[in-house]
């Protein structure tokens, strides 16, 4: 008994899970992509229609800046946190004595929720309360910071916002990874005086390869799933000047009362999602046999 | 290994300074947040009163009359411990039995588990709200709880997982020869063993419940809804109640804050997901 158990144990706790997953998740992707080639409207329907809502969707202007800003937000959001996390790595990795208080202090925001955050976010960007009333109070009176309120800048608000919940995790991956280098390594090269800067660039980084890797899933996911962000600095707009695809989805479900809409788009999003992370996770499985 | 230049006066006193004044900008709005919530609602737009003003305590007195903040933190602490407990009642059990018994198909199926948090959960939103209403479960601590659970789950399990794995085997087959059950051996053994990892594993669980905002907005209305949702609900149009909304903002991040200071190990540990020991 206690040896069928033994040997049985994975598959009975997975059992649960992977029924409420295979209903859940995949049940509920296929409803919603079935949905996506109907009419539905503010009820489901069910009778299949070909691709009118693919159709309406890529014709859409609102779907076309959604998807722009998703671009500008993404390639802005992955690239700032991931330099700015990997500066603030170095630095930290300088045998700073608070160390340690310093990397929570800077891991809050990630630990925080946008949500709550947003209330001060929205304070300090906006030009009549925050930082431009604050400056133009030091008397430089023609100072404008009026982005959150500019459709042409809004967008940039959320990348701020986006790059201040995100660099104190990346810092932290990079800062493990700077730590697991190998010393030898290092010091062989310090020992042939290779300059500083070379040592980071030819041995440090390209050893931290997966870490970039991994760091760089991660922020595309929470890039392509941004929701909380917007909803949480500028609802979208001003107009629908910061929408993006899961604002956009949301919309269409919950306020416009289009549900094909909602479906298409929720399918294009998961098309992007799998372009991204399918690939990384077929790497990740591919030297299992070790 | 750090790579340290040469000590100089910039290493010695300008590194750490600059490190200070980038967590100064990291800590800037959740401070703004907290100053804030001590102003009145006419001070806090008013860039006289930007640094200097008169505390007041009445937002927080105020907040419970006008939020009724006391009903939304108390279902967001049941919710977001009672998900918590559940997840590591299930996680621990199940990464245990693939750290311990691996199979060939381990690593497929933790990768597929993983992968199912990298959907875009707008794919089953609509269903989700649809089918939890009919059913009469929308706005229920139980509806809540289990969404809170499911969806952490699979990360919950991975870190459970990476530090599972790094128990030898000796020990806990050492534990079997002794006759302990499975059981046994999880509560006697693996748990006192692993609980460095698991008590991180637990607080990143319970943050990100405490943090939920997609689902536990999008699924409640009254009966179960948390302090995200509260705080959703009372986007107020510019400008106005910001003391107010403030002090309520503070409120629903303060335990995260607090928490995490006292447990700076484990907050680390759990948000780069085992990444940093």
């Amino acid at each position: 008994m206690s040896d069928w158990l033994e040997n049985h144990l994975p598959k009975a706790v997975l059992a649960p899970s992977f029924i409420a997953v295979l209903i859940f998740v995949y049940g509920f992707i296929a409803w919603t992509g079935w949905v996506s080639f109907t009419r539905s409207r503010l009820l489901p329907k069910y009778e299949i229609e070909g691709i009118i809502q693919y159709e309406r969707l890529f014709a859409s202007p609102r779907w076309d800046t959604a998807m722009n800003n998703l671009l500008l937000f993404g390639a802005l959001f992955i690239v700032i946190s991931m330099v700015l996390g990997l500066l603030l790595a170095i630095l930290l990795d300088q045998q700073i004595r608070t160390e340690g208080v310093i990397r929570t202090i800077y891991l809050y925001p990630m630990a925080l929720s946008m949500i709550v955050t947003g209330t001060a976010w929205k304070w300090i960007l906006n030009p009549g309360l925050g930082i431009e009333a604050m400056v133009r109070g030091w008397g430089f009176e023609s100072f404008t910071f009026d982005w959150l309120v500019n459709p042409d800048y809004a967008i940039y608000t959320v990348v701020l916002a986006g790059v201040w919940q995100s660099s104190g995790f990346v810092m932290a991956l990079f800062l493990a990874g700077l730590r697991s280098v190998d010393e030898e390594i290092i010091k062989a090269a310090q020992v042939d005086g290779i300059p500083t800067w070379r040592i980071y660039s030819a041995i440090i980084i390209p050893s931290m390869a997966p870490i970039f890797l991994s760091a760089f899933i991660v922020l595309a996911h929470l890039a392509i799933k941004s929701f909380d962000l917007v909803i949480a600095l500028t609802g979208g707009g001003p107009g629908y000047a910061t929408d993006l695809p899961a604002t956009y989805m949301y919309a269409m479900a919950f306020s416009r009362g289009d549900i094909g809409q909602a479906a298409s788009s929720a399918m294009v999003m998961m098309g992007v999602v799998f372009a991204i992370v399918v690939p990384y996770l077929y790497s990740e499985l591919r030297p299992r046999n070790d | 290994m750090a790579i340290v230049a040469k000590t100089s006066r910039f290493g010695k006193y300008g590194r750490p300074t600059l490190a200070w004044v980038v967590g100064l900008f990291f800590f800037f709005p959740i401070f703004w947040m907290v100053l804030t919530s001590f102003k009145t609602d006419a001070d806090a737009v008013k860039p006289e009163h930007l640094i200097f003003f008169k505390p007041t305590f009445d937002n927080y007195i105020n907040m419970t009359e006008n939020y009724d903040y006391w009903r939304f933190a108390k279902n967001s602490v049941i919710t977001a411990v009672m998900a918590t407990v559940f997840t590591l009642f299930v996680g621990i059990p199940c990464a245990y039995a693939m750290a311990f018994n691996p199979s060939r198909a381990t690593k497929d199926v933790l990768m597929w588990m993983l992968s199912t948090k990298m959907l875009p959960a707008a794919a089953v939103l609509y269903p989700m709200t649809f089918i939890t209403k009919s059913a009469g479960l929308f706005d229920t601590h139980f509806l809540i709880i289990l969404v809170l659970s499911l969806i952490n789950m699979p990360i919950v399990i991975w870190m459970l997982f990476t530090y599972f794995k790094e128990i030898p085997k000796d020990i806990i087959e050492a534990g079997q020869m002794d006759g302990a059950n499975t059981w046994g051996e999880i509560k006697e053994i693996l748990i006192p063993l692993a609980w460095g990892g698991i008590a991180s594993t637990a607080l990143l669980c319970f943050i990100f419940c405490w943090n939920e905002a997609y689902w536990t907005v999008r699924l409640t209305t009254t009966d179960a809804a948390t302090l995200s949702k509260l705080i959703e609900g009372n986007r107020a149009p510019e400008g106005l109640f910001f003391g107010r909304l403030s002090a309520v903002s503070a409120a629903a991040v303060g335990p995260i804050v607090v928490l995490g200071w006292f447990c700076q190990k484990q907050l680390v540990q759990g948000l780069t997901f085992g990444a940093v020991k």
